[in-house]
C-alpha cells in the first residue's frame, strides 16, 4: 500500500471547505491512502461501537447492482442494496447477500505465488514478472481473458492493448453463456440495426410471454426482473399482470408463472410463429410475411402442444393491450437459437409494443459507453482456443474467469493451456485455473476494490455503478489494475505511454472526467476530486434522464423467419438442460451459506442432481436418490437423481454451479458439472447449443442421498416410511 | 411541585413510549422464491452453515425457510404459491408455556417471542410445540473458520451447541430504531427501519412493520381482504399475515 499521503493531507490537498468535507466522510476507507491500523487502534473515520456505511458494488454476477455496506471496526459485517441505485433500489439477490463470505473467505488467495514454490513471493517480483511477459513477447502473443466483471479494468487492459498491439481483451463467463447473452444481441442486431441487448418492461406489461428466459433466477439482472415481475403482478393501474413461460423444465420462473406449456425442445421457433400466425389473424389485416410460412397443426403436432392451447395462448396475446415476449436461457441454446430469438421478438413487432410501457426497448447505453460491450461467444471461445492450442500465444493472462471449470470440457481449454507457456492468474481464490497457472497474482477481493462497473441492462437511465474498497484489504493482495500499471512502467516504452498512471485511482478519475460536465447527472461537480468524492458517497453515477432506445419496427414484419427445428447432437433418447443455479452459478460454490440455501424448485442443498420426471423413473426403475450415468457426445458423469414432476418425460436437467475441482473447502470434491457434458455445438449466432445435446440414462446400483429441505417426515427413519 | 396526577401520566406515557406490536405482511403472489431474504437473514443473526450432512438431517439452521409444494401431475403441474415462514411473532404462542428454563418467554414491549440463550438448557420442548416448526436447534458447535467470524453481526448473539433459536423480527434493529428515535425525543417512524429479510426481498414481498399503527403500511396492507394467517384456527395468534394472489 502507499503511504505517500495520510487522510488529513488528502483532505489538504483536495482543497475542500468544511461544507465538502462533512461529504467526505462517506470516502474512507480509501485504502491506498490510509495505513491499515490494528483494531485496538481504530482508524480515525470510525467510532467504537458506531458503524460506517460505504456505496460500492456488487461483484458477484456482471449485473451492476448497487450496495451500501455496513463496516464496524473496521469489518464489513452486512451488505444491503443500495436504495439510491436506479437497478436494484436497495434491493439485492442471495448473493450479493453472501458477498462477506467471500471477503472473508477462509481460502483465499492471500500472496502472490509461483506455481511449485513454497514461499510466496513478494510483489515486487511478482510485478517484475509481468513487466518481462509484457516486454520480452510480441504484442500479438500476449493474451488477456477476462470476465464480466469489472469493467474499469477491461477498459485498462483495452486501452494496453490498443496501443502496443497486444491481443484485444475477450471477456467471457458461463452465465453469458448459459443467457445466450450474444445471441440475444446478435437477433437484435439483425432485426433492428442496433446490436445490444433488448430490455424488456415486465412491469409494465399485462401479459408475458417468456420463451426459455428464466429471467426471476439468473437471466441478465434478474433483482432488476424480478421487481419488474412485481410490478406485473401487483399492478395499481391495471389488473394483475399474467405470466405464460415456455420451457422443458420448469423454472423458478416458470413455477411463478399462471401458465406453463412444456412443449418438446428444438420446436421453439415453430410454436412463436404458430402463435404469431394465429395472434395476426385474430388482429386482422394482412397476414405479416414473418408468420405467412408457418403450418400451425404441423407446429402443434411436432412441439406437442396442442392446437387448442395454442388458440388460446395466441387470443391471450393479441387481444392485450400490454402483451410482451421474451426470448431467452435454453430457447436460444439450441442449433436454431438465433432464429428462436427473431421470431420472439418478431412477437413483439406484431403488437407494436417497442417503446412503450410494458414494452421492448433497447438497453440504455451505460455512461462513457461506446459501443455493447458484449462477452465472447463460445464458438468465439474455441478460436481463441485454438490460437492456444496452435501456440500463438506465449503470455496467457486470467481475470474474473475460471475457464476450467466455466468452459465446456470439449472445447478443449485445458489441454491447449499446455500449450501456452506462461499462465497468470489474478484470481482471488484458489481455482481451477489458478491451481493450473503458472502464477497467482491475486487481487483484491470486490470488497476491498476501487472500480466501476457498466449496468447493462435493467435500468431506465445510463448507470456506471462505482465500486469503493470498504474494508482495508484482509491480505497481501494487490488490485489488478495496480499490478498491470506498475509493470507497464517497469516494461518501458509503449507500455509505459499507455498507462502514464500512478496508480488505479487515477485511472479512474481520468475515465470519470468525461462525465464531469456531463449534462442531467445524478450530481455535477467542479474537479475531479470532488467528482470522484461523490462517485464514491452515492455508489456511482447515473443520468436522470430516460437512456432506453426504442426499437427501429420497420421492415421487422416482412422478414422470412425460419421456424426450422433445432438439430441435436448425441444419439441418447433423452433432451439434456442445464440450467444455471440461481444461487451458485459460476462463481458462488465456495460460500457456504450459499451452499446451504435450498434450491428454488427442489430445495437441494450442498450438491448436484438430476431431474427426471416420475413417470419416466418408473418406466426405468429408478429411484429418488439412484445414481445414474449420464452419457452424451462428449463425456459421461454420475450423479443422483432428483423425481421432478415438473420436466417433460423425453427431458432431463442438471444444475450448472457444482463440480469444482479446486475453488476452496466448500466447494472442492462436491458435486458435477453439466459443462462435462456439453459438445462443440453451437447456435447460428455462435453461442453454444448447451440445451442442444440428447443423452442417455445408465443405472449404476448405488445410492447418493441428496440433503433436501423439503418432506422431512421420515428422515428420521422412525416409524413412517416412504412410499414407493 | 408536579402532583401526584402528572406523574401517573407521565408514567403512563413512558410505557407506551416502549410498547408497540410489529407485524409482517408478505404477499406469495410475487414472491419467487430466491432465497435472498434467507441469505439476509442468515447474514444479519450470526446463523450457522451446518454442512451438507447435516442440512439433509433436517438440522438446518435456516430462520427462514421458503415452502412450495406441488400440486397435481404432468403435464398439468404446478408449484404452490411460494410461501416464507419464520417465526410468526404468536400472541398466544405454543412455545412459551412448556420451557422449563423460562427462555422462551413473550415480550410485552414488542409482543414478541423472545429466546433468551443464555437461560437455554436445550430440552426442545419449544420446537416441538411449535405448530410452525420454526425453531432450530444447535445440535453442535458449527464451524467458522478464520477469518469468517469477521463477518459476525456484534448486534445479535452468537449462538452456540445446545442452544434453541429462532426469528426474531430483528430485534436487534428493532431496538436500535427505538433507541435513536427515543435520543431524538420522537416516535419510531414507519418505513425507518425494516427486517433484513424485507429489505433484501428483490420483489418487495415482505413488508414489516407497526400492526397497532393504523397508518402504517403493514397495518393498511394487512387489513386488505383476500388475507389469512397460518393456522389461525390454533388460537396462536400470529403476526404474519400471508396474500397468496388469484
Amino acid at each position: 500500500m502507499s503511504e505517500q499521503f495520510s487522510r488529513r493531507d488528502f483532505l489538504k490537498l483536495a482543497g475542500l471547505g468544511a461544507a465538502t468535507t462533512a461529504i467526505l466522510t462517506g470516502c474512507g476507507p480509501a485504502s491506498r491512502y490510509v495505513k491499515r491500523e490494528p483494531y485496538m487502534q481504530m482508524p480515525e473515520y470510525n467510532y467504537n461501537g458506531q458503524s460506517t456505511y460505504y456505496a460500492t458494488t456488487c461483484r458477484e454476477c456482471a449485473a451492476g447492482c448497487g450496495l451500501i455496506v455496513r463496516t464496524m471496526q473496521g469489518r464489513a459485517i452486512k451488505t444491503e442494496g443500495n436504495a439510491n441505485h436506479p437497478l436494484n433500489l436497495g434491493k439485492t439477490c442471495a448473493r450479493g447477500q453472501a458477498t462477506l463470505h467471500g471477503l472473508y473467505n477462509p481460502d483465499r488467495v492471500t500472496d502472490p505465488i509461483k506455481a511449485g514454490s513454497p514461499t510466496p513471493m513478494g510483489w515486487d517480483t511478482a510485478i517484475q514478472v509481468v513487466a518481462d511477459a509484457l516486454k520480452n513477447n510480441n504484442p500479438e502473443e500476449i493474451a488477456f481473458l477476462m470476465g464480466m466483471t469489472p469493467d474499469h479494468l477491461f477498459d485498462l487492459v483495452s486501452d494496453l492493448a490498443d496501443a502496443t498491439g497486444m491481443n484485444a481483451p475477450i471477456r467471457f463467463g458461463a452465465l453469458g453463456m448459459f443467457e445466450s447473452r450474444v445471441t440475444l444481441s446478435k437477433a437484435a442486431e439483425n432485426l433492428f440495426g442496433v446490436a445490444g441487448l433488448p430490455f424488456f418492461d415486465v412491469g409494465g406489461a399485462q401479459v408475458v410471454f417468456s420463451f426459455g428466459a428464466n429471467f426471476l433466477e439468473t437471466w441478465l439482472s434478474p433483482v432488476s426482473y424480478t421487481r419488474g415481475f412485481a410490478g406485473l403482478r401487483e399492478g395499481v393501474t391495471k389488473q394483475r399482470g399474467k405470466l405464460v413461460q415456455f420451457e422443458a423444465r420448469m423454472s423458478a420462473t416458470g413455477g411463478k408463472a399462471d401458465e406453463w406449456i412444456p412443449l418438446r425442445p428444438g420446436t421453439e421457433a415453430l410454436v412463436v410463429l404458430a402463435i404469431g400466425r394465429l395472434a395476426a389473424e385474430l388482429k386482422g389485416g394482412s397476414m405479416p410475411r414473418a408468420f405467412s410460412g408457418v403450418d400451425v397443426l404441423d407446429a402443434a403436432s411436432r412441439s406437442g402442444v396442442k392446437l387448442e392451447t395454442l388458440e388460446h395462448l395466441a387470443t391471450m396475446f393479441a387481444n392485450s393491450t400490454g402483451a410482451l415476449a421474451i426470448p431467452g436461457g435454453a430457447a436460444l441454446g439450441q442449433s436454431n437459437g438465433l432464429a428462436v430469438a427473431e421470431a420472439v421478438l418478431a412477437l413483439n413487432a406484431l403488437v407494436d409494443n417497442f417503446g412503450r410501457p410494458g414494452g421492448l426497448y433497447l438497453s440504455a447505453l451505460a455512461p462513457n459507453e461506446t459501443d455493447d460491450h458484449r462477452p465472447a461467444s463460445a464458438k468465439e471461445m474455441q478460436e481463441f482456443v485454438q490460437k492456444m492450442t496452435d501456440g500463438k500465444f506465449k503470455v496467457l493472462f486470467v481475470h474474473g474467469v475460471n475457464p476450467f471449470f466455466e468452459l465446456p470440457n470439449s472445447l478443449g481449454f485445458r489441454s491447449a493451456s499446455k500449450n501456452v507457456p506462461l499462465l497468470i492468474s489474478f484470481s482471488t481464490f484458489p481455482d481451477e485455473t489458478a491451481r493450473e497457472a503458472n502464477y497467482i497474482f491475486p487481487d483484491h477481493h470486490g470488497l476491498e476494490s476501487w472500480g466501476y462497473q457498466r449496468v447493462a441492462t435493467g435500468a431506465d437511465q445510463p448507470v456506471l455503478s462505482g465500486a469503493q474498497p470498504v474494508v482495508s484489504p484482509f491480505y497481501n493482495t494487490r488490485a489488478t489494475a495496480d499490478v498491470l500499471i506498475a509493470a507497464a512502467q517497469l516494461a518501458g516504452g509503449k507500455f509505459s505511454q499507455a498507462l502514464p498512471f500512478k496508480d488505479e485511482v487515477e485511472f479512474l478519475q481520468g475515465k470519470a472526467a468525461s462525465l464531469m460536465n456531463e449534462a442531467n447527472g445524478s450530481f455535477s461537480a467542479p474537479d475531479i476530486l470532488t467528482f470522484m468524492a461523490y462517485f464514491q458517497q452515492h455508489g456511482g453515477w447515473w443520468k436522470t434522464s430516460e437512456g432506453r432506445g426504442i426499437p427501429d419496427a420497420a421492415g421487422v414484419l416482412n422478414r422470412n423467419l425460419s421456424g426450422d427445428a433445432a438439430e441435436f447432437a448425441g444419439e441418447g433418447e433423452f433432451f439434456f438442460v442445464p440450467f444455471v443455479s440461481p444461487t451458485l452459478a459460476e462463481a458462488g460454490a465456495n460460500k457456504p451459506w450459499l451452499q446451504e440455501l435450498p434450491d428454488p424448485t427442489t430445495t437441494v442443498m450442498w450438491n448436484t442432481w438430476l431431474e427426471m420426471n416420475p413417470k419416466t423413473a418408473r418406466d426405468l426403475h429408478i429411484e429418488n436418490d439412484d445414481v445414474v450415468r449420464v452419457v452424451s457426445a462428449a463425456g459421461a458423469v454420475e450423479l443422483p437423481v432428483y423425481l421432478y414432476p415438473a420436466i417433460r418425460p423425453d427431458t432431463v436437467a442438471m444444475p450448472f454451479g457444482q463440480g469444482h475441482t479446486a475453488y476452496g473447502r466448500y466447494a472442492e470434491g462436491r458435486g458435477i458439472n453439466p459443462n462435462d457434458l456439453l459438445g462443440q455445438h453451437f447456435n447460428e449466432a455462435g453461442d453454444l447449443a448447451f440445451a442442444g445435446m440428447k443423452v442417455s440414462i445408465e443405472k449404476t446400483g448405488r445410492k447418493q442421498h441428496l440433503s433436501r429441505l423439503e418432506s422431512m417426515i421420515g428422515v428420521y427413519g422412525e416409524g413412517m416410511g416412504e412410499e414407493h | 411541585m408536579a402532583t401526584l396526577s402528572d406523574l401517573k401520566i407521565s408514567e403512563v406515557k413512558l410505557s407506551t413510549e416502549e410498547s408497540g406490536k410489529w407485524g409482517m405482511v408478505i404477499d406469495q403472489d410475487i414472491c419467487t422464491g430466491c432465497q435472498a431474504c434467507v441469505a439476509a437473514c442468515a447474514m444479519e443473526n450470526n446463523l450457522s452453515f451446518v454442512g451438507e450432512e447435516d442440512a439433509g438431517y433436517g438440522r438446518s439452521m435456516h430462520w427462514i425457510r421458503i415452502e412450495r409444494f406441488w400440486e397435481g401431475e404432468y403435464p398439468e403441474v404446478k408449484m404452490t404459491p411460494n410461501q416464507p415462514m419464520m417465526c410468526q411473532q404468536c400472541g398466544s404462542a405454543p412455545c412459551e408455556p412448556v420451557c422449563p428454563a423460562f427462555a422462551t418467554v413473550h415480550s410485552q414491549a414488542e409482543q414478541l417471542n423472545l429466546q433468551v440463550y443464555n437461560r437455554c438448557v436445550g430440552t426442545r420442548y419449544c420446537a416441538n410445540n411449535c405448530p410452525y416448526q420454526v425453531r432450530s436447534f444447535n445440535w453442535r458447535d458449527y464451524e467458522r473458520p478464520e477469518p469468517l467470524p469477521n463477518q459476525l453481526n456484534p448486534d445479535v448473539t452468537v449462538r452456540r451447541r445446545g442452544i434453541m433459536e429462532k426469528c426474531t423480527f430483528c430485534i436487534q434493529r428493532i431496538h436500535h430504531a427505538q433507541d435513536q428515535a427515543k435520543a431524538e425525543g420522537r416516535e419510531v417512524m414507519d418505513g425507518e427501519f425494516t427486517t433484513a429479510c424485507a429489505q433484501a426481498c428483490p420483489a418487495n414481498a415482505i413488508t414489516f412493520g407497526r400492526m397497532d399503527d393504523p397508518k402504517s403500511l403493514v397495518s393498511q396492507l394487512a387489513k386488505r381482504q383476500g388475507g389469512g394467517k397460518h393456522l389461525e384456527e390454533l388460537g396462536t395468534l400470529p403476526n404474519v399475515t400471508y396474500f397468496k394472489g388469484e
